[in-house]
C-alpha cells in the first residue's frame, strides 16, 4: 500500500488513464477528434479508472450478466472490444487502399503518354508528348 | 474492323519481354495501352518505343488495379471493345480476333480465352493442377462453368467493360471479373486460345502459395461487397 491508500497498480493506472483522458479532451476541443469519438474514448478511460478503483463493481456487473467473476467480465469486454477494434481498423485500411488506387489511377490517366512513333496528327517531336484523357 | 478495339496490357518490371509483345500487337491493333504498375525498370520506355500508349502507376497497386486503369482509360477514349492481354509473351495477338468475333456479332458481351479448349505449349504440370483447382473453385463460388478460370486474355464490349468494376487490386481480380460477369448477367463465351510457356514466364508466374493469398483476398472482397 502506498500513500492515499492506493495500491501501486492503482496509482500507475490512474496516472496513465488520467493523462489519456486529458489528451482526449484536448484533442476533442481542438477538433482533431470528432466529439462522438472523443466521448467514447473518454468514457472508456473513466470506466477503466472506476473498475480499477472499485474492483468490486466489476463483480456486480458480472453477476448481472450471469458471469462468475468480475475479472472475467473485464477480460471478455476487453477482448471483444479489441476484436471489434481491429476489425474496424482493418475495414478502414481496406478503404484507404481502395482510395489510394483511385488516386494512382487518375494520376496515371492524366499523365498518359503517346508512343514515340510519329503519328499523322502529331506536331511534337522528340520524347512522347502528354495527352489529355478527355 | 470498323469499331475500335483497345488492347490493355498491364505490366510490372517487364522490360525484358514487353518490347516484342507490343511491337507484334500494334501491327494489327494500333490502340495498345500499357499500364506500368510502378515498375522499377525500363518497362515504360520500352513499351513507348515499341508503339504503345503508356499509363504509369506511381506506386505498385497490383494487376487488377492496372487492368481497371487501362479499361477506364480505354472507355474514356471511346473504345468500342476492350481486350486484356498479358505482357510476358504468353498470349498470341492472332487470338484477339477470335475473341472479338462473338462480340462483333452481338452474340456475347464478354469473350474469355481458354487454354484448355484451346492449346498450350510447355505448360508445367503444377500449373495445370493449380488451374484445374481454380476452375472447380470458380464454379462453386460464382456459378460460372468455365474451362479456364485464370486467363488474362479476354475481350469486353463497351457495355460490359463499363458495367464491371475491378475492386480487388491484386491477383484475386481474375475471380472477381468472373463474379462481376455473373452478377451483372453479362453474356459470356469461352474462346480457344493458345498459351505458350517459356522459362521466363514460368519463373515469373504465380507461386503455389500465392494461390492461397488470392483465395483469401477474393473471399474477403466478395463478402465485403
Amino acid at each position: 500500500m502506498t500513500a492515499l491508500g492506493l495500491t501501486s497498480f492503482q496509482l500507475l493506472a490512474f496516472v496513465v488513464l488520467g493523462a489519456s483522458f486529458v489528451v482526449t479532451i484536448v484533442l476533442t476541443v481542438r477538433h482533431r477528434i470528432a466529439p462522438r469519438v472523443g466521448f467514447a474514448w473518454g468514457l472508456l478511460w473513466i470506466s477503466a479508472a472506476v473498475a480499477i478503483a472499485r474492483p468490486e463493481l466489476t463483480a456486480i456487473v458480472a453477476h448481472f450478466l450471469g458471469i462468475d467473476r468480475g475479472t472475467d467480465v473485464v477480460l471478455y469486454f476487453a477482448i471483444l472490444g479489441m476484436f471489434f477494434g481491429f476489425f474496424f481498423v482493418y475495414l478502414r485500411l481496406r478503404r484507404i487502399e481502395t482510395d489510394l488506387t483511385r488516386i494512382v489511377r487518375e494520376v496515371a490517366i492524366h499523365g498518359a503518354t503517346e508512343p514515340h512513333a510519329a503519328r499523322a496528327d502529331s506536331s511534337a517531336s522528340g520524347e512522347g508528348r502528354e495527352t489529355s484523357a478527355e | 474492323m470498323s469499331e475500335r478495339a483497345t488492347v490493355v496490357v498491364p505490366a510490372y518490371n517487364e522490360e525484358a519481354a514487353i518490347g516484342p509483345v507490343i511491337a507484334e500487337l500494334v501491327a494489327s491493333y494500333p490502340d495498345v495501352v500499357v499500364v506500368d504498375d510502378g515498375s522499377t525498370d525500363a518497362t515504360s520506355q520500352v513499351a513507348r518505343s515499341a508503339g504503345a500508349t503508356v499509363l504509369r502507376h506511381a506506386i505498385n497497386r497490383g494487376q487488377g488495379a492496372a487492368l481497371q486503369t487501362g479499361i477506364t482509360y480505354a472507355l474514356r477514349r471511346g473504345a468500342e471493345f476492350v481486350v486484356t492481354f498479358d505482357s510476358d509473351g504468353q498470349h498470341r495477338p492472332q487470338d484477339i480476333e477470335r475473341l472479338l468475333a462473338p462480340l462483333r456479332s452481338g452474340r456475347a458481351d464478354v469473350a474469355l480465352g481458354s487454354r484448355f479448349i484451346g492449346s498450350t505449349e510447355r505448360m508445367p504440370r503444377r500449373r495445370r493442377v493449380l488451374l484445374r483447382v481454380a476452375v472447380a473453385f470458380t464454379r462453386a463460388a460464382s456459378g460460372a462453368r468455365l474451362t479456364d478460370a485464370h486467363n488474362g486474355l479476354r475481350a469486353f464490349s463497351r457495355r460490359a467493360a463499363s458495367t464491371i468494376e475491378i475492386r480487388l487490386d491484386r491477383m484475386a481480380h481474375a475471380s472477381e471479373i468472373i463474379d462481376e460477369i455473373v452478377r451483372h448477367r453479362l453474356r459470356f463465351e469461352e474462346v480457344p486460345v493458345h498459351v505458350r510457356y517459356t522459362e521466363y514466364s514460368t519463373r515469373k508466374g504465380q507461386r503455389s502459395l500465392g494461390a492461397i493469398r488470392i483465395l483469401k483476398d477474393y473471399l474477403i472482397g466478395k463478402w465485403l461487397r
